[in-house]
C-alpha cells in the first residue's frame, strides 16, 4: 500500500510536466498580447518594448519555458502579469472557494444519488423507478447556466430562504452546490440503480433473501456494498467534470473561486497564471482519482492496491 | 426572389434576439408569480451601499489603472487637480484656481484643506511626486504615454504647482486628471494594494472576484446623512445582476444591464430606471490597407446600408441616439452641420453599382468582406451582415473571444470591425484615432487611415489655444470625418442607471462616473430625488 502510494506520488511529475508544457504551448500558440493587454493600445512601441523585456517576454520560447520549469523546480510559479501578485498567492486565494463548491456538489450528488438510485433499483419498472429516472434525465439535461438562475429566482427571489449570490456561510453554498450538483447526481443515480439490478440476481443476494431477509432488506444489506465499485469508479471519472462545471457555477453565483481567476487570466494572457490554474486543476484531478482508488479498497476488501 | 430589406432586417434582428428573451422570459414568468420585497441582508454594512460590477479590478492605484472598474473606483479614493464635472467641462478637484502664464505653462493653486485618510496634508510635493513616479519609463506606468507632451512639473511652494508642456498644447488640462498618492509612495510590486489617497473614500478592502470595500475617508468633508461606504461586488453574469437588484441586495448598478431587462426592472417600483445621454461612442471602422474599402463610394454605400435606427431601437432597446460623430451634442466643439448617412438601400446599391460591383442574379456583388467580433460584438455584426447582404455585400462575421479579436483588431487583421471609445471629452481624440502618425504598434489609428488634410487640422487643434479658434477647426475636422469616412459613426450610448428609489442625489455623467456617490444618501422613504440629466454644456 505505502508502495502503491509513493508510486503514484511520483507519478505526479510527469503528469505536472505534461500539463504545463502542453498548457505553456497552447497559450502562447494563441493570438494575444499580455502586454497590450496590460497597457491598452494608446501605449507607445517604447512602452511595449520596455514592459516586454521587464516581464522577460522577449526572449525566445524555448528559454522562457525553461525559466518556468525552473521556476517551478524551485517551488516558484512565478508573478501574475494581470494581478501583480505571486501566482501561488492567488491560486492559494481561490483555491479554497473552488474545493468548497466542488465538495459540496460532490456531497449533494451523492445525498441525491443514493436515495433515487435505490428506489429505482429496488423496484426496476415501478412508479418510484419512473419518478427516479424521470428526474435523473431532467437533471442530465438541463445545463449549470439554466438552472443556476431558475433556482435563484424560486429559492431565493420569490421564496427567500437563501442568499442570491456570493460566498459567506453555509446557506451561500446550497444553491451553487444544487447546480453543480444535480448533474452527477443523475448520472449517479443511474449507475447506481444499473448496478443494483444486476446484484439483485447473484447469489449471496438469493442466499439472504433464503434466510428471510426482506427483498429490500437483503438487495440493501448485502448488494449495495457490491454495487458500489463501478458508481466509485464513475464517481472518480465524473469529479473531472465536477471542477470543469465549477467555472460556470462560478460565473453564475460571484462564487470567488479558481474558476474565474483561470478565466480572467485567459482574457489578459497571463501566461504564468493560466498555467498555474491549470497545473493545479490538474493535480486536484488526478489526487482525486487516487483518492478513488483508495475508496475501492474500504468498499470491497477483496481489491488491493499494489 | 429577394425578400424586401426592411422585413428581412427586421426578421434576422428579431431572430438573434428571441433566444436569450425566451430563456429569461420563462424565468421572469416564473418570478413574477409571486413578486415580493426583500430588504438586503448579505455581507454589507449598515449604511453602507452595494453596487454591483461586472469584472473585478485590476489595481486602483491611479498611476496604474487603466481598466474601467479601476478607474470608476480609483476617482473616488484619489483626488486630481481637475476633474470633469457633469457637463463635460473641466473643473477644479485639487486645483483651486488654474493660471496659464504663457501658450507652455500652467500653474495650479491647490486647495489647502486636502488631506490624505491618514490625516496628513496633501502638497504640491505628493503631486510632483505622483507625476515624476509616472513619468519614469522604469516604472512602466500604463499613463506614461499620455502625459508625453509635459516636459517638467515643479512644486513651486506648498501649494503651488507649475506645470511646463513642450510645445503649446490645448487639451493640458487633461494631464492634470491623473490621481495624486502621497510622496514617496511605493509602486505596484507586490500585490493590490494601493496607496491612501484624499478622495472622499478610503479603500477598506478587497477579494479579488469577489468584493472590494470603501468607507468615508475620515479627513474629507461628508454631508449629513450620505452614504457610509460602498461594497462594490463583482457580479460576472448579467442576468445575476438583474436579479440581485431586483432582490435589493444590489443598491447601484450602471451601464451593465442587458437592454432587454430593463423592462422588467423599470416595472418594479422599488427601482428607478435612470437613462441620461452617454459620451460613448459606437463605430463601425474599415481597414485601409483593403484597396476596395479606400474607395469612398464602397464606404458610403456600408454607411447608407446600414439602419441604425433599427438597431438603435430593437438592439439597444432605444438607450442610444444615432450618432453623427465623434462627440455629441454635449460637448463644447460639436458641430451638427456634417454630412448624414441615413437609411437608403437605394443609394447603397448605386454607389456600388457605380465603384464597379455590379450585383448578380442573385443580388449579390462580387464584394465579399471580413466583420470581426467579439462574442459580445456578435450580435450587432450579425445585423450589419443583414442590413448589407441586402445591398449584395456578403459579410463574414468571425468573432473570438476578447484577447484574440483584440490581437487581430491591432494587427490590422479585419476588414470591418465594431468597437466603442468611452470617455471622449476633448476632440483631441481626433488626433489619437485620424492621425497618419497614430497607426499601431504606437497608436489607435487601427484602420490605417491617412488622410493630409486631417493630419494637419487635428495638430493644428492640438496647437491651438484660442477656443473659438480650435472650435472652427474641429468642425472642418467633423465635416472632412463625416464626408471622407474613416469611420461609420452609429451611435452614442445612453448612461443607463438602475438604483434603488432609496438612493439619493444620484447625478448622472455622461462619461459615466460615479463621482456623485459621494453625496449620495441611503434614505428610507419612498421618493427618489435624482438630478436632472446632464444637459448642454455651453
Amino acid at each position: 500500500m505505502t508502495g502503491y502510494f509513493v508510486r503514484r506520488i511520483l507519478a505526479l511529475i510527469p503528469v505536472a510536466l505534461g500539463v504545463t508544457t502542453l498548457t505553456f504551448a497552447l497559450i502562447h500558440l494563441v493570438p494575444g498580447d499580455p502586454v497590450i493587454a496590460m497597457l491598452g493600445d494608446n501605449a507607445s512601441a517604447t512602452d511595449i518594448v520596455g514592459l516586454r523585456h521587464a516581464m522577460g517576454l522577449d526572449r525566445p520560447l524555448g528559454i522562457q519555458y525553461l525559466a518556468f520549469l525552473n521556476g517551478l523546480a524551485h517551488g516558484d510559479l512565478g508573478q501574475s502579469i494581470s494581478a501583480h501578485a505571486p501566482v501561488a498567492t492567488l491560486i492559494l486565494e481561490h483555491f479554497p472557494a473552488t474545493l468548497e463548491l466542488a465538495g459540496a456538489g460532490l456531497l449533494t450528488a451523492i445525498l441525491l444519488a443514493f436515495p433515487l438510485g435505490i428506489i429505482a433499483g429496488v423496484n426496476p419498472g415501478g412508479a418510484a423507478d419512473l419518478g427516479a429516472m424521470g428526474f435523473a434525465i431532467l437533471g442530465i439535461s438541463i445545463p449549470h447556466i439554466y438552472l443556476g438562475p431558475l433556482l435563484m429566482i424560486v429559492l431565493s427571489l420569490d421564496l427567500g430562504w437563501l442568499p442570491l449570490t456570493g460566498r459567506g456561510g453555509l446557506s451561500h453554498l446550497v444553491l451553487p452546490a444544487i447546480t453543480l450538483g444535480t448533474a452527477l447526481a443523475a448520472i449517479l443515480a443511474r449507475m447506481l440503480r444499473q448496478s443494483l439490478a444486476q446484484v439483485r440476481g447473484a447469489d449471496y443476494v438469493r442466499t439472504a433473501r433464503s434466510k428471510g431477509l426482506s427483498e429490500t432488506g437483503a438487495l440493501i444489506r448485502h448488494g449495495l456494498r457490491n454495487a458500489l465499485t463501478p458508481v466509485v469508479t464513475l464517481l472518480g471519472l465524473e469529479a473531472g467534470s465536477l471542477l470543469a462545471g465549477s467555472v460556470v457555477t462560478e460565473m453564475i453565483f460571484s462564487w470567488p473561486g479558481l474558476g474565474r481567476l483561470m478565466i480572467n487570466a485567459i482574457g489578459a494572457r497571463d501566461y504564468p497564471l493560466v498555467e498555474g490554474c491549470v497545473l493545479a486543476y490538474a493535480l486536484t484531478y488526478v489526487m482525486v482519482n487516487m483518492a478513488t482508488d483508495f475508496v475501492y479498497c474500504a468498499i470491497d476488501p477483496r481489491i488491493r492496491l499494489s | 426572389m429577394i425578400p424586401r430589406p426592411s422585413t428581412r432586417i427586421a426578421r434576422d434582428l428579431s431572430r438573434a434576439l428571441s433566444t436569450p428573451r425566451l430563456f429569461l422570459g420563462i424565468g421572469l414568468l416564473l418570478l413574477q408569480s409571486t413578486a415580493c420585497d426583500r430588504s438586503a441582508t448579505i455581507g454589507k454594512p449598515p449604511g453602507y451601499l452595494q453596487v454591483d460590477i461586472e469584472t473585478s479590478p485590476l489595481s486602483i492605484d491611479p498611476r496604474f489603472a487603466t481598466d474601467a472598474a479601476s478607474s470608476r473606483i480609483a476617482e473616488m479614493v484619489f483626488d486630481s487637480m481637475v476633474k470633469i464635472d457633469a457637463h463635460g467641462n473641466f473643473v477644479g478637484d485639487l486645483a483651486e484656481s488654474i493660471e496659464r502664464p504663457s501658450d507652455t505653462s500652467l500653474v495650479f493653486h491647490l486647495r489647502r484643506d486636502a488631506r490624505f485618510s491618514d490625516g496628513s496634508p496633501l502638497t504640491a510635493r505628493d503631486v510632483k511626486y505622483t507625476y515624476d513616479f509616472v513619468t519614469d519609463p522604469a516604472n512602466l506606468s500604463p499613463k506614461l504615454r499620455g502625459l508625453a507632451p509635459i516636459e517638467s512639473i515643479s512644486a513651486i511652494d506648498d501649494y503651488t504647482v507649475g506645470v511646463v508642456t513642450r510645445h503649446p498644447y490645448a487639451p493640458a488640462l487633461e494631464t492634470a486628471m491623473l490621481g495624486v498618492v502621497p510622496s514617496g509612495a511605493p509602486g505596484i510590486a507586490g500585490s493590490f494594494g494601493a496607496p491612501i489617497g484624499s478622495g472622499p473614500f478610503r479603500l477598506v478592502s478587497f477579494a479579488r472576484d469577489e468584493k472590494l470595500v470603501l468607507e468615508r475617508n475620515p479627513f474629507a468633508p461628508r454631508p449629513e446623512a450620505a452614504a457610509g461606504g460602498i461594497v462594490f461586488k463583482i457580479v460576472p453574469d448579467p442576468t445575476v445582476r438583474a436579479l440581485e437588484l431586483a432582490e435589493g441586495v444590489c443598491d447601484f448598478a450602471e451601464n451593465n444591464v442587458e437592454p432587454y431587462l430593463l423592462g422588467y426592472l423599470k416595472a418594479r417600483p422599488e427601482l428607478a430606471v435612470v437613462e441620461s445621454p452617454g459620451s460613448a461612442y459606437q463605430y463601425l471602422a474599415f481597414n485601409f490597407r483593403d484597396p476596395r474599402l479606400r474607395d469612398i463610394r464602397v464606404r458610403r454605400a456600408i454607411a447608407y446600408a446600414i439602419d441604425r435606427d433599427a438597431i438603435a431601437a430593437s438592439m439597444l432597446g432605444g438607450t442610444a441616439r444615432v450618432a453623427s460623430g465623434m462627440l455629441t451634442p454635449e460637448n463644447w466643439a460639436y458641430n451638427a452641420d456634417v454630412t448624414r448617412y441615413n437609411y437608403d438601400p437605394v443609394a447603397a446599391r448605386r454607389l456600388l453599382d457605380q465603384a464597379g460591383y455590379p450585383a448578380g442574379r442573385d443580388g449579390m456583388r462580387a464584394l465579399a468582406l471580413v466583420f470581426k467580433a467579439s462574442p459580445e460584438g456578435r450580435r450587432l455584426g450579425e445585423a450589419i451582415q443583414a442590413m448589407l447582404r441586402s445591398v449584395g455585400i456578403a459579410l463574414t462575421v468571425r468573432s473570438n473571444e476578447f484577447a484574440t479579436f483584440y490581437s487581430d483588431i491591432q494587427r490590422g487583421n479585419f476588414d470591418l470591425t465594431s468597437l466603442q471609445w468611452v470617455g471622449i471629452n476633448d476632440p483631441h481624440h481626433y488626433y489619437m484615432v485620424f492621425d497618419s502618425k497614430m497607426t499601431p504598434p504606437s497608436g489607435l489609428n487601427r484602420g490605417s487611415y491617412s488622410n493630409p488634410e486631417i493630419d494637419r487640422l487635428v495638430e493644428l487643434g492640438d496647437l491651438t489655444l484660442d477656443v473659438a479658434q480650435r472650435r472652427a477647426i474641429y468642425a472642418q475636422v467633423q465635416q472632412l470625418a463625416a464626408d471622407d469616412l474613416p469611420y461609420v459613426s452609429l451611435w452614442w450610448q445612453d448612461n443607463v442607471a438602475v438604483m434603488s428609489r432609496r438612493l439619493q442625489g444620484f447625478v448622472p455623467f455622461p462619461n459615466g462616473s460615479l463621482r456623485s456617490f459621494s453625496n449620495l444618501i441611503l434614505a428610507g422613504g419612498e421618493s427618489p430625488s435624482i438630478a436632472a440629466a446632464a444637459g448642454p454644456n455651453e
